[in-house]
């Protein structure tokens, strides 16, 4: 009797040896799917990301490099054209995982549930702004197999060349203007850039369609005249209403604000204080601030020279006291609810201005010259009220910086320099395709590039060993993963 | 003294003492061996009674007996001996060797005690006393050198930190490959709390850092998977048992008291720092405050000459060497460990019920833990047939300010590791301003004050842990038993970090709170039976089921940003988040083992165990979830079975085969899921995928297969002795984290594609040069060697990438067809001949081109050597461990900065006329000699520090580990007090390197305790110890 007991009290055990395991094994923390709404306001905020990459790519190279910020501190290595790793691929560190990832994973959601053709739309110019800032900033990168991994089960992406990746964001952004209507998207008030306006986002679409084509100015002139006839064409942002950005609240703060909260070393860059000083600049007491005191003072404003050590800095100047010099002024600009800005109407009146300069489309030049300068002052109430740029402050400055015709491109791109400061990515790109502004590199002792400034960030170093084949077939296209090589669209 | 209050006293004492009372003569003697030798550990009892003692560390007893009484003697390997009292006072006894039973019994799988005759695997067992003589706030670190084949490493951050145990290296690329620990029959949980990473961060302890080393009875180290087949799969990385101390043995009522102090001191003679050069950038002094603070930690100054020159503070000091910054900066640490025990073994119970407390102060000002633990252990004889056990252990552990590692932020040992030699630690304090900011030294917020982050940082962990056991044993017959156990390890951490308002790189501070719950209920049922069929052949075999439930749940509180400064209250914060994390997960099994012998001089012994995990479970998976484990070892004693010759005491050949294995670790990894993260943005939820790894809903357990044999001689009345053991095992289906590029969106991609296999020797030899009276000398040697290979990764064979550290140049990585653990970074670029190339830029300084990733080392040493003497003479002894590690190497985040910054030694050269380089320019291919300008000497070994190459090197290393000196008292001299036994020793670890292979650094230092072993990155430096310990036995 006793054995048929334990016999049977085994029999229960090893029948009960398993039982509830599939359920234990799932985990109640998590979903098996989520709205396409939530996922939409997180690619924005990925798109916006955070301090880290907004620090490194954004600030410490690109701002730097574009003579905007200057700073003796030496791990600001773009300013002085070395070299770390690290800071160099942090684009690519965080939207790949982030905002690359969310975006595949939500536009297969869309397609799934055949969600409607607009919804799909804004996705895709997201995706298409995600991309065009990579590829602008490294040149040939993953593109069409990239965030993939579950989707497609593609583990080691690889690098789509620039002259494949451009012409088919071009597809994307005509593609997906023409799918959009008026009227509002399903995505509703979870489009935190837009409201779910389709008709902002079809102007969105034609103003990066104007914005790319540019890009191609050198590589192939004749594609880039025709994309660019293509946006004009298709209605590109008319206001500043139009402006592509993201407004950041408290619990998600702005990370060129944090940026700012946490580092106390950027100055504004001696040339880019020179310009405003020059021109008499109505923006300068509402940008710049001195470190000291807060003084925004035109005359109190002193410009910092990149390309120094502090006592490179006292050689040259006798002031080594870096709290006598400018910086960006906190007052205005380091909110954390400050806009992260992507693509603005003054941008847009720009290229409109050399599309006419060029080649004679677009309608007057001088008349989208004045836009854009009227434009790019009054942005700056996104940032704060009290950034406010009376209508006469702007009219003065335009009497006395008038359309220079004999001189056009660099006057018109030189104010498209000055109106990208803190959309460090724009300006660089812009500048690299122009040229202009002409800016004096510097030439630290040890820097990485021969004195010369950089024309692109370099690839994350994990690449090289993990994903070796498609890293090399990058290389031998594009060439070494320095940065001195230029992108495919920025020929010499 | 007043006679009547002596009277009172002794009559109390024989209260208290009441099993004394009834006895009324005191004999007492010397037991030995046939050639004269003490015998300790003898059992002395009263024939017919449960009246007895022991006899000490040298042979002597005593014992009250009725005038009447038989006396016999007792002790494994010898036969017993009656002796009649007859009214004598002393009785010497000899005690001959008995052949036949020169065997011992030990502790294996299940708790089950077997002889050591019948072991067809290798085991080893060590005796409480050797923990307990040297005691270690972590005992597990007490087996250091001590287990052939069992390797410890401990993280570079106190006394608190956590261990890495792996016996027979590691099987699993990228899961756990510490061992199973099982205290009195129960899996307790050995998580690690949090360790340290390229990030910086600090180690949160382990789990098996609990136990008070005075409780610990014996630790059996079972290495080889026929070992610990019948744990399964948790077995995977071999099984480590702890017995804790029970009353066994102890005769009546009884108490022990031990104490140890010792004092810890940063061994500085490990760095050798240049100490000409100071503070200042390509070869200029600082000529402002500014100047000072971005000159930072370079010492790329003049020579020191004694000028006023200004420093970070604005304060000029005098350009000079100032001394040994460390020293200033450390203190003496201290540890003292205190346990009191009482024990009492009767009829129907056998109890031991101690407290203990330990109490460190850290070298790191400002950091230290106590730990309270109280432990009960019974035995109940509940009825004819039935023995109940209770085992239960609470502890109470609070940690104060475990030390950051690795990365500079928060990091102390950081800044105080690469001031320049001119500027002096002391004048960093105080650490505030006036307004309680901290006062920064370099134009570098990430670098902190090290008095800011000693005494301002505040991260403190209580951690409450119950460990408790029950089981029940109901005995049918003599042969047959039905056991019954259930145990639960509930561990609770509460845990406070708090970045105080003023940090330099984060000015308004902030506050974790975190509850980090641990649970695991576990619960066996065995049905035993053992039984002699004949004469020869007899079987032992058991049967069970076991059930193993593990639920972690992680609460976290997150406030960055304090309002009010100087109050840290998580609700004193602008950015308050929060967030919860569960993992839970089964095993559930059964087992079974068959033990034949014959004639006690051949067995054979099967076992079979089945799991089932919940991880490997998922609605719809066609996979199975379970996975076999068969093992089959036998043991044949040759010396039992044939005629040896006469120096000859003991043979035995052993071997097995046997599979083990593993599920996946962590649960929920089988699927896609999403979550909300975050706060909304403009009031609308944030979600994604909550994967940053691939999930595949197919894995299956992976298996680990063994084969071992060895061999046990002894000889020359056992003065010489040789274990030897040969093991060959291979993982194959291992879960492996497949590297994806960062682009494919995931951070790699869990798959059954891993195969590993090790392959090693043991070997320990033990001998007794002399023996005699009054002195003897024991010596014994044990090494191992362990060759581990990664066979495949995935089906292209990708690396597998584990662990990086800061200067992210180098990376520990599992390649296929390489050693396990490899270090692999960048390297110098070479011509055809090896030449080094160089780029030469526009002002003619040569800079060394980075070439490609290479391997430059395998972070895991193969071999491993342990060596102890130990002397005794009269009632003194003497002992001594000596360790090392060989054939391994390590990577030096250390020395990688000391050459960036003009610290190393070896930037010295040229600093006054220029440093004379040759080598191939890279851009013409052509060999050049030229001579870097004293002031391009900082650009040049910059370069050079982004060279992982420079930077490994070997880590071999032979350590003066151990010495105590201890002091017995006579059992004479203990007569007429109620004292026992009373020792004394001296003790000392971690004296000093014998040799070393890598310079400035620990090459033992790591910051953390996984599988990413050969990286070192500004950990605390390591101590010595010095100490005394006392116990007495009343």
């Amino acid at each position: 009797m006793k054995k048929v007991i334990l016999l049977l009290m085994m029999a229960l055990v090893i029948g009960a040896c398993d039982d509830g395991f599939d359920e234990l094994n799932v985990n109640p923390t998590r979903a098996p799917q989520i709205a396409a709404a939530n996922k939409l306001t997180a690619v924005q905020k990925f798109i916006s990301s955070q301090r880290y990459d907004n620090w490194r790519a954004g600030l410490i190279y690109q701002s730097t490099m574009m003579q905007h910020i200057a700073t003796t501190a030496g791990y600001w290595d773009g300013d002085k054209y070395t070299w770390n790793r690290g800071y160099a691929s942090s684009l690519i560190d965080r939207y790949y995982g982030n905002a690359i990832k969310t975006i595949e994973d939500l536009k297969f959601q869309l397609d799934n549930e055949e969600a409607p053709e607009e919804m799909k739309a804004i996705v895709r110019i997201l995706r298409v702004f995600a991309f065009s800032r990579l590829t602008d900033l490294y040149g040939d990168v993953p593109y069409s197999e990239a965030g993939k991994a579950v989707l497609e089960g593609i583990f080691l992406p690889k690098y789509d060349q620039q002259s494949e990746i451009y012409p088919d964001m071009l597809k994307e952004l005509e593609e997906s203007a023409a799918a959009l209507g008026s009227g509002t998207s399903g995505f509703g008030a979870a489009d935190v850039m837009y409201g779910g306006d389709q008709a902002k986002w079809k102007k969105l679409a034609n103003s990066l369609m104007l914005r790319l084509g540019f890009r191609l100015i050198k590589v192939d002139p004749a594609a880039s005249q025709a994309w660019v006839t293509k946006a004009i064409a298709g209605g590109v942002m008319t206001s500043n209403d139009d402006i592509f950005y993201l407004q950041h609240d408290s619990n998600n703060r702005n990370g060129i604000s944090e940026v700012f909260a946490a580092d106390g070393n950027p100055r504004m860059a001696k040339t880019f204080i020179d310009f405003f000083q020059n021109g008499n600049d109505p923006r300068l007491p509402i940008l710049a601030a001195r470190r000291g005191d807060g003084s925004t003072a035109p005359a109190d404003l002193l410009g910092f020279p990149n390309g120094l050590n502090n006592a490179m800095l006292l050689d040259m100047t006798g002031e080594e006291n870096t709290d006598n010099y400018a910086e960006p002024n906190r007052a205005i600009l380091a909110g954390f609810e400050a806009p992260m800005v992507f693509q603005t109407y003054a941008e847009v009146e720009f290229m409109l201005a050399e599309a006419n300069v060029r080649w004679s489309i677009g309608g007057d030049a001088a008349t989208h010259y004045n836009n854009g300068v009227t434009a790019a002052m009054k942005q700056l109430t996104l940032w704060s009220a009290d950034a406010a740029i009376e209508d006469g402050a702007i009219a003065t400055y335009l009497a006395n910086n008038p359309y220079d015709a004999a001189n056009a491109l660099e006057q018109i791109n030189t104010q498209y320099w000055a109106a990208t400061f803190l959309n460090e990515y724009e300006s660089f790109a812009n500048w690299r395709r122009t040229g202009f502004p002409v800016l004096v590199p510097v030439n630290f002792p040890g820097n990485e590039t021969g004195g010369t400034i950089p024309r692109r960030l370099t690839y994350n170093q994990n690449e090289s060993a993990v994903n070796a084949a498609n890293y090399e077939a990058a290389l031998s296209n594009q060439g070494p993963d320095i940065l001195t090589t230029r992108v495919w669209w920025d020929v010499q | 003294m007043n006679k009547q209050i002596l009277n009172f006293l002794t009559l109390v004492s024989l209260l208290f003492f009441q099993g004394m009372v009834a006895q009324n003569s005191t004999v007492s003697g010397l037991v030995s061996d046939p050639s004269g030798v003490p015998l300790p550990g003898v059992n002395v009892v009263e024939k017919g009674t449960s009246n007895g003692t022991s006899t000490d560390f040298d042979g002597n007893y005593s014992i009250k007996v009725g005038n009447n009484a038989t006396l016999v003697f007792s002790s494994l390997g010898y036969e017993s001996k009656d002796v009649s009292v007859n009214g004598q006072s002393t009785i010497n006894a000899t005690l001959a060797e008995d052949a036949s039973q020169l065997d011992e019994v030990v502790v294996t799988a299940l708790g089950i005690r077997k002889s050591t005759k019948a072991l067809g695997y290798s085991l080893t067992e060590v005796g409480g006393e050797e923990i307990a003589t040297i005691k270690t706030p972590n005992a597990i670190n007490s087996l250091q050198g001590k287990i052939a084949g069992v390797s410890i490493s401990q993280n570079a951050t106190g006394a608190a930190g956590s261990s890495r145990v792996v016996i027979r290296g590691s099987s699993s690329l990228s899961g756990g490959n510490q061992p199973l620990y099982v205290v009195d029959g129960i899996p307790i949980s050995n998580g690690n709390n949090g360790s340290a990473s390229l990030w910086g961060g600090s180690d949160g302890g382990d789990g098996i850092s609990s136990l008070n080393p005075d409780d610990i009875e014996s630790i059996s180290v079972l290495k080889g998977g026929a070992a610990s087949a019948l744990y399964g799969s948790r077995a995977a990385g071999g099984v480590i048992i702890v017995t804790t101390k029970s009353g066994k043995g102890q005769e009546g009522f009884g108490v022990e008291v031990s104490s140890q102090v010792t004092f810890d001191r940063v061994d500085t003679s490990l760095q050798d720092y240049q100490t000409d050069y100071g503070q200042g950038l390509l070869g200029a002094k600082p000529s402002t405050a500014t100047g000072a603070s971005e000159a930072g930690f370079n010492s790329w100054g003049p020579a020191f000459d004694g000028s006023s020159v200004p420093q970070w503070d604005g304060e000029s000091r005098p350009y000079s060497y100032t001394g040994n910054n460390m020293d200033r900066f450390y203190r003496t640490g201290t540890t003292f460990i205190n346990t009191v025990a009482l024990t009492d073994a009767k009829e129907d119970l056998t109890y031991r019920f101690s407290v203990s407390d330990l109490t460190n102060e850290d070298v790191l000002p400002n950091a230290g833990f106590n730990r309270k633990s109280i432990s009960l252990n019974t035995t109940a004889v509940l009825g004819k047939r039935l023995t109940q056990q209770v085992n239960a252990k609470y502890i109470i552990e609070k940690v104060k300010n475990r030390p950051r590692l690795s990365d500079s932020p928060g990091n102390a040992n950081f800044s105080v590791g690469l001031l320049p030699g001119n500027l002096n630690v002391n004048d960093m304090l105080p650490a505030t301003d006036e307004n309680g900011a901290e006062r920064q030294f370099t134009d570098n917020v990430f670098t902190t004050n090290p008095y800011f982050a000693a005494f301002n940082f505040n991260n403190e962990d209580q951690r409450n842990r119950i460990i408790a056991s029950t089981s029940l044993r109901y005995e049918f017959t003599d042969w047959l038993s039905l056991t019954g156990r259930v145990g639960i390890d509930n561990d609770v951490i509460r845990r406070t970090g708090v970045t105080p308002f003023g940090t330099g790189f984060s000015p308004l501070g902030g506050i974790n709170e975190s509850e980090i719950r641990t649970n695991q209920v576990d619960a066996d049922i065995i049905l035993a039976a053992d039984k002699d069929i004949t004469d020869k052949f007899a079987i032992s075999a058991l049967f069970g089921a076991n059930s193993n439930h593990i639920k972690n749940e992680t609460l976290r509180l997150g406030g960055g940003e304090f309002i009010v400064q100087g109050l840290e209250d998580i609700g004193n914060t602008v950015q308050q988040s929060r967030s919860r994390s569960l993992s839970e997960r089964k095993i559930g099994a059964i087992y079974g083992s068959v033990e034949l012998s014959y004639d006690r001089w051949a067995y054979v012994t099967f076992t079979g165990r089945n799991d089932w995990f919940s991880t490997l479970s998922f609605p719809g998976k066609e996979t199975p979830n379970d996975d076999f484990y068969p093992s089959v070892n036998a043991s044949l004693v040759l010396s039992d079975a044939f005629e040896m010759p006469a120096f000859i005491d003991f043979l035995k050949l052993r071997g097995g085969y046997s599979e083990v294995a593993g599920g996946a670790q962590n649960a929920y990894q089988l699927g896609l899921t999403y979550g909300i993260f975050g706060n909304p943005l403009q009031g609308q939820p944030t979600g994604r995928i909550s994967n940053g790894s691939v999930p595949n809903a197919n894995l299956v357990a992976f298996s680990k297969n063994e084969t071992e044999i060895g061999l046990d001689l002894r000889m020359f009345n056992n003065r010489l002795s040789f274990d030897l053991a040969y093991y060959n095992n291979e993982t194959t289906n291992d879960i492996v984290n497949v590297a994806t590029s960062g682009s494919s969106g995931y951070g790699g991609a869990s798959a059954n594609l891993g195969k590993v296999s090790n392959e090693g020797f043991e070997l320990l030899v033990s001998g007794t040069p002399i023996r005699t009276e009054n002195f003897s000398w024991n010596v014994s040697l044990n090494g191992a060697y362990n060759e581990g290979l990664v066979v495949a990764t995935d089906d292209v064979d990708s690396d597998v990438n584990l662990d990086e550290p800061r200067t992210r140049n180098v990376r520990i990585t599992h390649q296929v067809g390489e050693r396990y653990g490899t270090i692999v970074g960048v390297s110098y670029e070479r011509d055809a001949s090896g030449v080094i190339k160089y780029d030469i830029d526009s002002e003619g300084v040569p800079r060394a081109v980075e070439g490609e990733r290479k391997t430059l080392g395998e972070g895991v040493a193969p071999i491993t050597l342990g060596f102890t003497n130990s002397f005794r003479y009269k009632n003194f002894n003497l002992n001594m461990l000596i360790d090392g590690k060989f054939g391994g190497q390590i990577f030096s985040g250390t020395n990688t900065l000391l050459y960036g910054r003009g610290l190393h030694k070896n930037t010295l050269e040229g600093r006054e006329t220029g440093l004379v380089v040759s080598g191939i320019d890279a851009a013409t291919d052509l060999p050049f000699t030229t001579t870097v300008a004293p002031e391009n000497l900082q650009s040049y070994w910059g370069r050079i520090s982004n060279i992982a190459e420079e930077f490994v090197e070997d880590s071999d290393y032979i350590k003066f580990r151990q010495i105590s000196i201890g002091y017995t008292l006579p059992q004479k001299a203990l007569e007429n007090v109620f004292l026992t036994n009373v020792n004394v020793s001296l003790i000392a670890s971690n004296l000093f390197y014998i040799s070393r292979s890598i310079d400035n650094i620990d090459p033992e230092s790591a910051y953390n305790v996984g599988n990413s072993q050969g990286l070192e990155y500004f950990g605390v430096p390591s101590s010595r110890n010095y100490g005394m310990s006392v116990s007495l036995k009343f």
